[in-house]
């Protein structure tokens, strides 16, 4: 009997490799470079070396708090956590990184990383190995201006969970921030397939895990989303978006 | 599709092959070694990771039974020592601390059902110790609808017994019968008399017991259609809500206690037909509802509602109007299906005690199932609980080319269409009156583990009457 052919339930989790010349198709950073006319090429000749990283599996550390930094890393196909661990040895979850999105930018301006980064799923990276990114972002402006949008939207997450939203709004506003997330990469934003375990996202939101699970079965009961196992789908995402807006406006 | 099944004898004994019953999918003669405590660990803490974390179902097995009934192929030790059963208990509460502590405290149990061997094998007030220490380590649901249940060997209990359960806690009960032909009761080792029967349903009755299920054999050496027409006469007559009419599979080089039974006094392929044709028509007549394989249940039953409904499921212990939940095994031999994982405890009692003592889960074998596993699994429930696959539905939630994906399932299925035992539609694969009874030759289409060199090997399984 022949091996039968599944395909993948998530389209996420294919990543379409570039090669030498090509950047990835999901590469945070080959708009900026393109605009500019600089090609892999190109960036080969400034000594910024990219480097394909993976497959990473489940629970495997792409860096650890207090390594020397020397790169960033997008993440091309997957989900990274990253977390850092308090004096008491408690995991506080700092965001999840998709495919498309950058990781270690928050280490730009130091020797190491402040965090720590590990693959939720199978995951691949592209690591961007340079130690002056300053310098490069300076010959590319486009680079630069990337990084700053890059910067401030990891800021703006942060924002998130430092207001004094209910339960409902963080959650909420979880949900749509990464269905947009999704649909700026243009998958469907109506479809989520969460690999992070509800732990995870109960501590990124500072939420008991139960009650996660609580407020998203009201949010099923009352008709705004539909869950199986890992798979949410939004059903009402207007009535979702409009208990995010306070959370995600800040 | 809640329609009397057809029984049409020249296709029944066309498709009497042997084949699973579906219990699972993929079936345990698919679990391997190489499933073991970690891998079990890790399915626990995956499980536990779900946005909204599957309820939880126990099953706890007592594999202790006082005198073998000649035609069990159950797991199960014969002896007549009561005090072997604490020594099981002090193993059993073992494993329900390390089993217990797999689970986020916030996973409702909404079941919890004893089976055997004859868990009456054990007093009320064990079986109370048993349940008071689940409660302390499980979060039971508050919900209507948590059930408690327990198989009863009528012949080895009281009803002052069934009151002390009912306070426990214990809401349904299924009673083996088998037939009350006292030939046929010879024959198996098992004398049990229509008195004691009624007297332990109307305790469970009068105790408040939400459902009683009677389970009846047919095919069992000696019996005739005469006798079987009574017995489920008196069956109908004490109005179970539920009954099983099982088919006995003699498989005596499997099943040890079934040398015992002398091949000559099996009733012949075509008298054995006979026998099912005879239980769908009393009990059809009697006015209870066909719930799938061999399954009836009163129209009130919660089985029968559920069925209405479409919201009928299928485990390890059978039919269940509980949802999907994680099924965890508890006892020797049992099987547990947590997340994508089935496995298996040690089917000895030595090595399930071993484990144990060593303070190791007893986890001996099991699978990790594939997307593509989980794909049958799903199609197969459907089409044993539903009666129909929802070819688009499926598409969609597994992300597949229906016709592509299926080819040769839908191949090996075409037979059976031209035989009339399912329709194919549009959008869906309907299983028809015809093909009610032979629901598991529809499904073993499915099952990719099966290659068409089945029907030479040695049966496994038992056949599909």
């Amino acid at each position: 009997m022949s091996e039968p052919t599944l395909a993948p339930t998530d389209p996420r989790v294919a990543a379409d490799d570039g090669d030498e010349r090509h950047f990835c198709s999901t590469c945070a950073f080959s708009q900026a470079c393109l605009s500019q006319g600089m090609d892999k090429g190109a960036l080969l000749d400034l000594h910024m070396l990219v480097e394909h990283v993976g497959p990473l599996h489940a629970g495997e550390c792409v860096f650890r708090a207090g390594d020397r930094f020397e790169a960033i890393a997008a993440v091309r196909a997957g989900t990274v956590k990253t977390f850092t661990i308090d004096r008491e040895g408690r995991e506080h979850v700092l965001g999840f990184h998709l495919a498309g999105e950058v990781i270690g930018l928050n280490a730009i301006d130091g020797e190491s990383y402040p965090c720590s980064a590990v693959a939720v799923d199978t995951v691949m990276l592209c690591r961007f190995s340079f130690p002056k990114i300053s310098v490069l972002a300076a010959r590319v402006p486009g680079l630069q201006q990337q990084l700053f949008r890059l910067l401030s939207r990891d800021i703006g997450r942060a924002a998130l969970l430092a207001g004094d939203w209910t339960a409902d709004e963080r959650l909420a506003a979880f949900l749509v921030g990464l269905s947009r997330r999704l649909a700026a990469r243009g998958f469907s934003p109506d479809r989520l397939q969460l690999s992070m375990a509800r732990t995870d996202i109960a501590n990124y939101l500072r939420l008991a895990p139960e009650t996660v699970s609580r407020v998203l079965k009201r949010f099923q009961d009352e008709g705004v989303l539909r869950v199986d196992r890992r798979a949410i789908e939004l059903v009402d995402r207007s009535r979702l978006e409009a208990l995010a807006s306070p959370a995600l406006r800040e | 599709m809640a329609t009397v099944p057809i029984l049409d004898a020249d296709l029944l004994q066309r498709y009497d092959r042997p084949g699973p019953r579906y219990t699972s999918y993929p079936t345990a003669p698919q679990f391997t070694a190489g499933f073991g405590e970690a891998e079990l660990r890790a399915a626990a803490l995956a499980s536990n990771g779900d946005p909204i974390p599957r309820r939880l179902s126990l099953y706890v097995h007592v594999p202790f039974c006082l005198s073998p009934c000649f035609y069990c192929g159950c797991n199960r030790i014969i002896t007549r020592d009561l005090g072997r059963a604490e020594t099981y208990l002090a193993r059993l509460y073992r494993e329900i601390d390390l089993t217990a502590a797999l689970f986020d405290r916030d996973r409702e149990v909404i079941q919890l059902h004893f089976g055997g061997g004859t868990p009456n094998f054990l007093g009320p007030t064990q079986l109370r110790e048993i349940v008071d220490t689940l409660r302390r380590q499980f979060h039971f649901s508050d919900n209507a609808d948590r059930d408690i249940s327990i198989e009863l060997d009528p012949r080895f209990i009281e009803p002052a017994a069934i009151a002390e359960l009912a306070q426990i806690g214990f809401n349904r009960a299924s009673l083996g019968v088998q037939d009350f032909d006292p030939a046929v009761q010879a024959a198996v080792n098992r004398i049990q008399s229509i008195e004691q029967t009624v007297a332990v349903i109307d305790a469970c009755r009068a105790s408040g017991f939400r459902s009683v299920n009677v389970d009846l054999i047919y095919g069992l050496p000696k019996q005739s259609a005469e006798g079987f027409a009574r017995t489920l006469n008196t069956v109908a007559e004490m109005r179970p809500d539920r009954v099983a009419v099982y088919s006995y599979a003699h498989l005596p080089d499997l099943f040890k206690a079934q040398k015992q039974i002398e091949a000559a006094d099996l009733p012949t392929a075509e008298a054995k037909l006979r026998l099912l044709q005879i239980a769908i028509e009393q009990l059809t007549v009697a006015g209870y509802v066909y719930i799938g394989m061999d399954h009836f249940a009163l129209p009130d039953d919660e089985l029968a509602r559920a069925q209405a409904r479409g919201s009928l499921h299928r485990n390890f212990m059978g039919y269940t109007t509980h949802a999907d939940s994680d099924l965890v095994g508890l006892g020797v031999s049992a099987i547990s299906h947590i997340g994508d994982s089935f496995s298996q405890n040690a089917r000895d009692l030595a090595g399930w005690q071993g484990a144990l003592d060593d303070g190791r889960l007893p986890v001996f074998r099991g699978m990790r199932l594939s997307d593509d596993d989980q794909l049958r699994a799903d199609l197969i429930q459907r089409l044993m609980c539903q009666g129909e696959v929802p070819v688009h539905a499926l598409e969609r939630r597994y992300g597949i080319d229906f016709k592509l994906h299926f080819a040769e399932s839908l191949h090996r299925l075409r037979p059976l269409a031209a035989d009339g035992l399912v329709r194919m539609e549009a959008d869906r694969i309907v299983v028809t009156s015809r093909g009610r009874l032979l629901v598991r030759n529809i499904a073993m289409c499915f099952d990719r583990y099966l290659d068409p060199a089945t029907a030479s090997a040695p049966p496994r399984f038992s056949r599909a009457i």
